[in-house]
């Protein structure tokens, strides 16, 4: 495995991602499917940028759920993320909606999609990439969100727990 | 000065988590130069403080360009208004925030709450403060002082059921009731990080989550953001990063990272709050205070927070920073019982994220407080009626060596003190005063190596300071003799005060004038050297800073700590010198607080001792953390002296050494007076005693 790319497993593992290899998108899916299965989750949140792509589109759109004050929870998230920083193991992600907000951090359990080809060494190499998609005015809010591992606090006796407001597990699909 | 009570479980809990860590910034900084890092981050903040009117009026045009609202407020109560005007606006009764300092310095929820809207923290430790109705002790740790048992009893009695006290059924439970809450609420309130000026967005960090759920959820989001935040382009914001995890908690990235520009499905409103910070940034002697990043390494590293907690040692902003801060936000009179609780050991300089002379500030602060609200009756006598005149010095400790035989000397310690004076020798034994003055003593019995006679290195001259001079003349002979023996001819300065303490407890003007009368008596013709780093600090720091003239720049050149001079110069010959063939002892080494922090000349006195001694030393714990000497710090609070000494004494126990060496008299009267009172027989020795016991 290329060298970076080892390193971003190893660091992404180090804040507590989990992190899967696939060869091909295909067998990510047969992962999810598999996973979701098993788990027995029957929705999820689903990122935009997946929603009209096969196979996601036709494999999982039948999951998909919105969230309201009477429905807060949901077991699932499906997210793709645009890089991947070799150096703190962290997902990044260019937002453009709301939706795809939220997919990082409502769910009980995060998924996350990364080609091996979009991991760089370092944040600095993608800040051109990030300070346009901020500069944006043809959107409504561009947001830029850094996810590095599960929900974590250590607000009680400095305890790391993990699952305080986002989810409990990140699991990332690392394909390519 | 108010006394301030211990509890020590909380102090256990504060110690605990400081030695966490520590280890863990240590482990993340691996591979990184911090100096360079922080030096970086300085300088960029510096500029960005430099124009900082124009970066906030560029990120209010790029900010509205994306369809945020920008508000300024001048004070804390205009920006209460501003938010119950959104608040009314949008028919807003629930709200939701995380993470806001600015909001506590603004007495934000208990204004909502007078107009029935509701202000919900999200972050779990602020969450769990708030619902007991308390403030919190920490600026990342909020609920630092509330145990899992605690949080237990708390969350049985609002819930109304009893809730078993394993941390993460508490956390779980937590996540429902919050999550309820965060879909509730009309509008989520939240800090920032920074404030991007290139694009008009902010950067939000955070480890639960709550700072995406709170601008993603409700409708409305309000950004309530101080002016200093802003940094002009997105490559800056990303240097914070790389350091600010690091050293708030060390961690390498948090958990979560947002840049967020424009309003998302609803309205975003920035309010910008100047509350003072202008006036800070005109102020060239404390504008430096607004490079703060509010990453609380300062506040996880000082030995008194540690100690007493954040509840004591804040008025909202807390610890060294948090005294400076507040005395511009909230205010000079509410900053000066907690100016007074600073050790000043500079060991929060060592690790803070932006290089802020924090202690130096307090010391400024200190002056100012003099000047403007007045002092107690007896450092008023100590510094402005006997340490500013050599005359009335001179004779003041002149009394209190003929006062040898009433107060009954053994051991060199006082036996018989006056009753005010108990609170103050209960815990640590205090010296008598010597019989003859450092001076004296040299002038009449110093007897010269022979070898100086002949050698041709020329004269230095050594400088003991007040300590030495007074009560430990025969530190100030073991120099003498040290440096004699390596060649040199020796002369002793006049022993006159520097002027530190004064200065130090913010009597400026006593301060420079101790200066200015020593600065016109001391011979400079080569090499002056200290054997009290405090001392030191005065004569190649603050003394050039109150005066300044070509002799106290040529003094502060010429400067140079004991252990440092036979380190760079001799150390060689030192080593030929040395008796081999001693019994074997074993020693640990204090590293005072101005030798280590300020000086730097920690390593060279270690390297001295350990060849000295022909043996390695035994380290203790946190050999850097402070004695609970640190001048009048002692007299103003006595138990947390005795509890610093404590524990210094206790780490010191650990190691099984018998010698403990160090560079500073101060630190050698306390913890020599300390083993005194609880019986322990160990040698506290300075290291120029330690290099000229081993020599002869």
């Amino acid at each position: 495995m290329d060298p970076e790319i080892e390193r971003f497993v190893e660091n992404a593992k180090a804040v507590g991602s989990e992190v899967e290899l696939f060869p091909r998108v295909d067998d990510a899916v047969c992962f999810l499917k598999e996973f979701f299965e098993k788990n027995e989750i029957k929705s999820a949140l689903i990122a935009a940028s997946l929603k009209h792509r096969e196979p996601f589109d036709r494999e999982f759109s039948s999951l998909e759920t919105k969230l309201s004050a009477d429905s807060i929870w949901v077991a699932a998230g499906l997210a793709a993320a645009d890089f991947g920083v070799a150096e703190t193991g962290t997902l990044v992600r260019l937002d453009q909606s709301d939706e795809e907000k939220n997919v990082w951090t409502l769910p009980e359990t995060c998924l996350c999609l990364l080609e091996k080809e979009r991991i760089v060494p370092r944040l600095e190499a993608i800040a051109p990439e990030m300070a346009r998609h901020l500069a944006r005015t043809d959107i409504p809010s561009p947001q830029v969100s850094l996810v590095s591992g599960p929900s974590r606090t250590a607000d009680i006796e400095c305890q790391l727990t993990i699952g305080v407001h986002g989810p409990a597990r990140l699991i990332i699909l690392l394909i390519g | 000065m108010k006394k301030i009570k211990i509890d020590p479980a909380l102090k256990k809990i504060l110690q605990d988590f400081s030695a966490s860590f520590r280890s863990k910034r240590q482990n993340v900084l691996q591979g990184y130069d911090f100096e360079e890092l922080r030096t970086a981050l300085a300088e960029l903040k510096d500029r960005a403080l430099d124009q900082n009117e124009n970066l906030v009026a560029q990120f209010e045009e790029k900010a509205r360009a994306h369809g945020s609202h920008v508000l300024r407020a001048r004070d804390g109560a205009r920006a209460n208004e501003l938010v119950l005007k959104i608040c009314r606006d949008h028919g807003i009764q629930k709200m939701v925030k995380t993470k806001s300092l600015v909001s506590e310095e603004i007495g934000l929820n208990d204004f909502l709450a007078r107009y029935d809207v509701e202000a919900r923290e999200t972050d779990l430790g602020e969450w769990i403060v708030q619902l007991a109705a308390e403030r919190p002790t920490h600026m990342v740790m909020p609920a630092i002082h509330l145990t899992r048992q605690d949080v237990a009893a708390l969350f049985s009695e609002k819930m109304g059921r009893r809730v078993a006290d394993d941390i993460p059924s508490l956390v779980r439970l937590a996540r429902g009731e919050m999550r309820r809450e965060i879909f509730a609420a009309q509008a989520g309130l939240t800090g920032a990080n920074a404030l991007l000026a290139e694009n008009g967005a902010i950067m939000l960090v955070t480890n639960e989550g709550n700072g995406r759920l709170v601008t993603t959820v409700p409708p409305v989001h309000i950004v309530l953001a101080s002016i200093e935040k802003v940094l002009p382009t997105l490559e800056d914001a990303l240097k914070l990063l790389r350091l600010l995890p690091r050293n708030a908690t060390g961690q390498t990235i948090t958990s979560y990272v947002s840049f967020i520009a424009g309003p998302h499905q609803g309205r975003q409103y920035i309010i910008l709050l100047d509350n003072h910070r202008s006036d800070m940034l005109a102020d060239p002697e404390f504008r430096e205070v607004l490079r703060c990043v509010k990453c609380s390494a300062c506040l996880n590293v000082c030995p008194v927070y540690q100690i007493i907690g954040g509840e004591a040692y804040s008025h909202i902003y807390m610890g060294g920073i948090g005294t400076l801060f507040t005395a511009w936000i909230h205010g000079l009179k509410k900053s000066k019982e907690l100016a007074g609780i600073c050790l000043r050991c500079h060991r929060c300089e060592e690790y803070c994220a932006t290089k802020i002379k924090i202690a130096d500030l307090i010391t400024a602060l200190a002056g100012r407080l003099r000047e403007k609200t007045g002092v107690p009756l007896w450092k008023r006598f100590a510094f402005d009626g006997v340490m500013a005149g050599p005359g009335i010095q001179r004779a003041a400790f002149k009394a209190a060596r003929t006062a040898r035989r009433m107060i009954s000397v053994k051991d060199g310690f006082s036996r018989k003190l006056p009753v005010w004076m108990k609170k103050y020798d209960r815990f640590r034994a205090l010296p008598a005063p010597a019989a003859k003055p450092f001076s004296k003593m040299f002038e009449k019995e110093f007897v010269p190596a022979e070898s100086a006679a002949e050698s041709s290195k020329g004269t230095v001259t050594v400088f003991g300071g007040c300590l030495i001079e007074h009560f430990y003349p025969e530190i100030g002979m073991a120099a003498a003799r040290v440096i004699s023996k390596l060649g040199y001819k020796v002369r002793v300065a006049p022993g006159l005060c520097c002027g530190f303490p004064a200065g130090n407890a913010g009597f400026r003007k006593a301060s420079s004038e101790a200066f200015a009368a020593l600065l016109k008596k001391i011979e400079i013709d080569g090499p002056v050297i200290t054997l009290c780093p405090t001392c030191a600090t005065m004569l190649v720091r603050r003394g050039p800073e109150a005066v300044s003239s070509e002799k106290a720049k040529e003094l502060a050149g010429r400067t140079i700590p004991f252990s440092r001079f036979i380190f760079e110069k001799e150390w060689e010959h030192l080593t030929k010198l040395m008796k081999k063939g001693r019994p074997a002892q074993k020693a640990t080494y204090h590293e005072s607080c101005h030798h280590h922090n300020v000086l730097r000349a920690g390593r060279t006195s270690r390297k001295l001792v350990e060849a000295a001694l022909q043996t390695g030393i035994l380290d203790m714990d946190e050999p850097d953390k402070c004695c609970g000497f640190a001048g009048s710090f002692s007299v103003d609070h006595p138990e947390i002296s005795a509890a610093l000494l404590a524990d210094k004494l206790a780490a010191i126990e650990k190691t099984g050494a018998d010698v403990v060496a160090l560079d500073c008299p101060g630190c050698l009267l306390q913890i020599r007076g300390g083993c005194q009172r609880r019986g322990l027989r160990l040698r506290i020795a300075h290291t120029a005693e330690i290099i000229d016991q081993q020599m002869s």
